[in-house]
């Protein structure tokens, strides 16, 4: 164990200086230490978010144990909506515990921060710089601000809890500033105990079906069916980190994924066929700094998601391409 | 000057006495409303069909233009809302039924009709699927690793803005 423990300490400054010496000197530990805080630390706190000038609040619980990560988390305003992860299953409830849907996390990962590639990734896309120090739901923070290097991706800036290192506010802004998204706890519990069982799934009578429906696919055969399709114009600095044919909620055939990440925005492409999605809105939807476009490309439906501007995930739809095998 | 107008339509005027009638009506703009609707009246004289087909499409191109009307907010004001828009859309149905059993000639009869139908409609339309996208892509969201499961917010968030390219 010691022997491990000195390894990963060896191995930081090694990595480090990496990273130090380029442009200017930025805190790559603050984001390392937001996402450690994420999911390791037991809170349980309301907050508010704020987007496309509308004001909600929902409340968050989470568990981090023995046996994993244990969330919850529910909308207090308007109709009852909650989302229970246990670990890499999400069960999503709309109304009065009708599970509608679950969500697993194909890829499996639960790696407890930050992987090294995406740190590369963040310092490479983006100036991290500590701000103001402010005082937010009774504890003291630190400002982060994720400064852009284009304007491809939105600026985020983030007010982290100084000795937990949880986030405690956050807020997303375009180029001119402007606010796009943003939430802050107003109450906030860290640490102690919570009530574990408030936050156990109620086993949803349809999960079973569910559950199979959304079983893990081989990646071998995922991946051979993804290979004539490609996305020409990524954005600089994203990166592919993911790709498959998967099943979606909602619809009759499996749907192509694909998704590029540069460190701390994410931009998915979805493929799928026509076929069954003739009502099908296109263009653009948006809520905060989520934009879903849609658009027909020969005889398949291009949606592409992410946190980035309009901008850019119009010009991914735009770029995807089909090779003829 | 009406029975000159329906006269000369008819094609029952002497050549000098049709110059007059169209003089006449060169410089009396009044009677450019006449001239319009004897001519419906003539067209629906001879081809009804024609003429009826013609302006339901007309009017549902109208509708069509209508700017979409997003679902209100809360139930109270969505109530009376609908109330008063269903309402509004009995009255109009009313009067043009009305309108085009007296006055068949009359060219705004369309306009009347096109006004609110289609903001009730819209208010109704599916959520697109919006949620099953994003919910699928946030899984895999960088973000998911730094923010936490605060970025679920997006689909438990209430409202949807919906703009056209």
């Amino acid at each position: 164990m010691k022997v491990r423990f000195a390894l990963i300490v060896a191995l930081f400054f090694t990595v480090f200086p990496a990273f130090a010496n380029t442009d200017r000197q930025v805190d790559l530990d603050w984001p390392q230490i937001i996402a450690f805080a994420t999911h390791h630390t037991d809170y349980s706190g309301t907050f508010v978010y704020q987007h496309d000038g509308l004001m909600e609040t929902a409340r968050i619980t989470h568990i981090s144990d023995q046996n994993g990560e244990h969330e919850k988390f529910e909308s207090l305003d308007g109709p009852r909506r909650e989302f229970i992860r246990n670990n890499n299953e999400v069960w999503w409830y709309l109304g009065d515990h009708k599970a509608v849907q679950i969500e697993r996390q194909y890829s499996g990962k639960s790696f407890p921060a930050l992987l090294p590639e995406q740190l590369t990734a963040l310092n490479e896309n983006y100036l991290i710089h500590t701000a103001e120090q402010a005082r937010i739901a009774g504890f003291d923070t630190q400002a982060i601000v994720f400064q852009p290097k284009d304007t491809l991706r939105y600026t985020h800036k983030m007010w982290a809890h100084r000795d937990s290192g949880l986030l405690l506010k956050a807020a997303v802004m375009d180029e001119r500033k402007q606010m796009v998204e943003q939430y802050t706890f107003i109450q906030l519990k860290i640490g102690g105990d919570f009530e574990r069982t408030s936050i156990m799934p109620i086993q949803p009578t349809a999960s079973l079906e569910q559950q199979s429906q959304f079983s893990k696919l081989s990646e071998t055969s995922a991946q051979a069916s993804t290979i004539n399709w490609k996305v020409v114009a990524v954005p600089p600095g994203f990166k592919k980190i993911m790709e498959m044919r998967r099943p979606l909620h909602g619809k009759k055939t499996d749907v192509i994924h694909f998704v590029f990440s540069d460190g701390l925005a994410g931009i998915s492409v979805f493929i799928e066929n026509l076929g069954n999605n003739f009502d099908k809105k296109l263009g653009l939807s948006s809520r905060g700094a989520i934009h879903v476009y849609s658009k027909v490309k020969d005889d398949y439906l291009v949606t592409v998601v992410g946190e980035v501007p309009p901008r850019t995930v119009m010009q991914v739809a735009d770029s995807v391409r089909y090779r003829r095998p | 000057m009406k029975q000159e107008i329906s006269a000369l339509m008819d094609g029952e005027l002497f050549e000098d006495d049709a110059e007059a009638v169209l003089d006449k009506l060169k410089r009396n703009p009044d009677t450019h409303e006449e001239w319009r609707t004897y001519h419906l009246i003539g067209d629906i004289l001879r081809q009804p069909d024609h003429v009826h087909v013609n302006l339901s499409i007309a009017i549902r191109e109208r509708l069509q233009a209508e700017p979409t009307v997003l679902a209100p907010s809360s139930r109270a004001i969505n109530n009376g809302r609908w109330f008063a828009l269903s309402a509004a859309a009995s009255i109009m149905a009313l009067s043009l039924v009305a309108w085009l059993s007296v006055q068949v000639g009359s060219e705004s009869a369309p306009q009347l009709a096109m006004q609110q139908p289609s903001a009730v409609h819209s208010a109704s339309l599916p959520s697109n699927g919006f949620e099953d996208y994003v919910i699928a892509h946030q899984e895999f969201s960088p973000r998911l690793d730094v923010y936490g499961m605060t970025s679920y917010v997006h689909t438990v968030a209430r409202h949807q803005k919906v703009e056209q390219p």
